[in-house]
């Protein structure tokens, strides 16, 4: 039974090699495409699930090449892109893939894609329909890698009947100005907690783009892949956790755990007068609330009410693989350039609370009737609008892993195991490592 | 006279094991020295051995104070397991060993945790432990946050864990006091043995030989576990629940570095080892047949 356990330890560390596929191949016409089947793997589960296969159905059942897609749910982003990388041995993966806003360095040097816009460039599609503030997440070199397909931004959750009750007019647009209505807050305004802060490496990047400072250097890992962080240097990681600290140590801000979703149980129980989570969440958190109070919404919070800088993108990208078909990659296209359409994103954006990728989605009866009924999604579309291409986010390959040092850290200074400083000293030492391991085996 | 076996007699014996043996290299050989391999190289993205370092992951491990984090959380972790399921199985197997109405639905909750996924059962945890909306601290009136705060996080899991586990050593135990004499018993009252002596040197000793099997089995079953920390605390809040093997989940699964997570299950499984080869030992002193 020893042996039992050793050898699933040991199968667990198994998992081996995977070998790049390469070059670029010719793209059909639209002749062939009849009978194309192409496998299509995304992480939607849930409501967002469905609204996925609703949108493959409809295209398998309308399209007029013959073209089938095979959707597979493959579980979280995280297992998707660790799937992917296992399948790439003999080419055994899908054609398209749908990955996480943090893998995007990853799949650039991975060597097995298409870059999108070959298929755009091919097809004269015309990418100014596409938002520019999202578009701009995905384009290297001036180019857009990847399709944007489910887009979100975080903003500010508030409780407009504490707010009343409190006696404050309007909702806080920095760190420091929640500290400054806090007491009002959970005094007269009767909240356990002026805001459910949950501990998200998402939320850390969000507040340094707030800031206008970048997290890696290389032009944020966009020019070139990145060599080291800068947000150490650049004093914005100090900033944002000093003024966490604050937060947290006058009990404003209490620990509520780790993860985008760990603040929005607090808030949707009446706790928290404030929260921070994804636009995405909006129609979650509407249900959860259930009318007992009304929920308004704001921009993220920037650190302090100085600070001239903007909030980027997260959600996934659509990333077309280089299977050497080029049957199959013209079929793909035409699903991609389905998903990106005016009424599927319209469609799109009513069931999940994602935003439309396209502009020209706004024109859709489906978008008017949904921002009518939520007026609240107002927001995320003036916030996105508001932000600039220059604050677009990093890249870096070793993203996943960064969030978890990020939150481990601050996890660390609200639990008094270290000091502010402490903790940007241990971030930034631990993914410079991290970075300079991958440079180093990754050439 | 007895005849000389044939050549085909004296092999047929290897012909019957060849299945078995093919399985084991296949599922436990080839891994295990593949992980060895591993586990002196540095891999690359893709997890294949890229950069040729001697025991260089094994002297980072040693010199890591997160790696010494993991193994002291582990420890810790699988005392609290092993004792705490034990002791409920014990206590369960012996409460339900008399027979009364309704046992069998006692016997069947005292077995049930056994039926239950680690990870719907962390689930559950996590609604119930919740700081704001949890049944524990609306119940106890606490403001207590268990899983983010370091001081609990660690012995919430090792709770659950030992909860889960309690299940089948109620059925072990069970199926251990059905073995004892019940005349020892009677004598033993004749004689004038309290309840509490009659536990201790009747009951102890003849559960003894399948007190040592559950034993080990826990051991092993306490170090593997994974699901609960997954969904609970993903080895938070800072590492406080950082156990080996989320910690080698993490370095191969999430940050792709093979060659980490392959020596710390080389080091895992010489601890394991170790345990095993010093809980045989004691087996001879300790156990009654």
């Amino acid at each position: 039974m020893k042996k039992k356990v050793i050898s699933a330890i040991l199968a667990a560390a198994l998992a081996t090699g995977v070998i790049a596929g390469s070059a670029v191949s010719a793209l059909a016409a639209d002749a062939d495409l009849n009978g194309t089947t192409i496998e299509f793997w995304h992480s939607m589960g849930g409501v967002n699930g469905e609204a996925m296969d609703y949108l493959v159905q409809k295209f398998n059942s309308e399209n007029e090449y013959g073209i089938t897609v095979n959707a597979q749910y493959q579980g979280e982003y995280d297992d998707t892109i660790n799937k992917l990388k296992s399948a790439q041995i003999g080419n055994m993966g899908a054609d398209l893939v749908q990955i996480y806003d943090i893998g995007t360095r990853f799949m650039i040097d991975s060597g097995w894609i298409v870059p999108m816009q070959d298929l755009i460039d091919n097809d004269g599609y015309d990418v100014s329909k596409i938002e520019p503030n999202i578009a701009a997440y995905y384009t290297v070199d001036s180019r857009l890698y990847s399709m944007p397909f489910n887009s979100s931004t975080p903003i500010l959750y508030y409780n407009k009947d504490m707010f009343t009750a409190a006696g404050v007019a309007e909702a806080p647009t920095s760190l420091a100005g929640i500290a400054d209505v806090a007491e009002a807050l959970t005094g007269n305004g009767g909240a356990g907690e002026a805001i459910s802060l949950g501990i998200y490496g998402w939320f850390f990047e969000q507040l340094l783009a707030k800031q206008g400072l970048q997290y890696v250097d290389n032009g944020n890992g966009r020019e070139e892949a990145a060599t080291k962080v800068v947000f150490d240097e650049n004093g914005g990681a100090l900033n944002i956790l000093n003024q966490w600290k604050t937060l947290y140590d006058a009990g404003y801000a209490p620990n509520v755990g780790r993860g985008g979703d760990s603040g929005l149980t607090d808030f949707a129980a009446g706790k928290s007068a404030m929260t921070l989570g994804s636009t995405a969440s909006l129609k979650q958190i509407l249900k959860d609330v259930n009318g007992k109070f009304e929920v308004g919404t704001a921009y993220f919070p920037s650190v302090t009410d100085a600070d001239q800088g903007g909030v980027s993108i997260g959600g996934a990208s659509l990333w077309a693989l280089n299977n050497e078909d080029a049957a199959k990659q013209a079929a793909t296209w035409k699903f991609v350039e389905f998903l990106v359409s005016a009424e599927s994103q319209a469609y799109w954006n009513a069931q999940t609370g994602y935003f439309p990728v396209t502009t020209d989605a706004h024109e859709e009866q489906i978008f008017k009737d949904n921002i009518a009924e939520y007026p609240q999604f107002q927001t995320a579309i003036d916030q996105l609008h508001d932000s600039a291409p220059e604050y677009a986010g990093a890249l870096m390959s070793v993203f996943p892993e960064a969030r978890q040092i990020v939150e481990t850290n601050i996890e660390n200074m609200l639990n008094g195991v270290s000091t502010p400083e402490e903790s940007v000293a241990a971030m930034a030492k631990d993914i410079n490592a991290s970075i300079e391991d991958y440079n180093l085996l990754n050439e | 006279m007895k005849k000389k076996p044939s050549l085909l007699e004296r092999t047929r014996a290897y012909g019957f094991l060849l299945p078995c043996i093919l399985i084991f290299a296949i599922f436990l050989f080839y891994p295990f020295f593949k992980t060895i391999f591993l586990s002196l190289y540095k891999t690359n993205k893709m997890g294949q051995a890229k950069l040729f370092v001697g025991i260089g992951n094994y002297m980072d491990l040693l010199t890591s104070s997160s790696f010494y984090n993991s193994l002291k959380v582990t420890l810790i972790f699988v005392v609290i397991v092993v004792v705490g399921s034990m002791a409920i199985g014990l206590l369960g197997a012996v409460l339900c060993n008399k027979a009364f109405p309704g046992i069998r639905a006692f016997s069947t909750a005292y077995a049930l945790p056994m039926a239950i996924a680690s990870s719907s059962a962390a689930m559950i945890f996590k609604i119930i432990l919740h700081p704001s909306v949890g049944i524990l601290n609306k119940l106890t009136g606490l403001n207590i946050n268990w899983v983010s705060d370091p001081k609990y996080a660690l012995v919430c899991v090792a709770i659950l864990t030992a909860w889960l586990n309690s299940g089948i050593n109620f059925l072990y135990f069970s199926a251990g006091l059905g073995n004892i004499d019940e005349s020892i018993y009677e004598r033993a009252s004749v004689d004038g043995a309290s309840p509490i002596q009659q536990f201790f040197h009747l009951t102890l000793p003849g559960l003894s030989p399948i007190m040592f099997y559950t034993l080990v089995v826990n051991i092993i079953q306490a170090f593997q576990s994974f699901g609960q920390v997954k969904i609970l605390t993903q080895g938070g809040p800072g590492e406080s629940t950082n156990l080996i093997v989320y910690s080698i989940y993490r370095d191969a699964f999430f940050n792709y570095r093979f060659g980490s997570a392959a020596a710390q299950s080389v080091i895992l499984f010489v601890i394991v080892m170790i345990l095993t080869l010093v809980m045989f030992k004691i087996e001879k002193k300790g156990v009654k047949y």
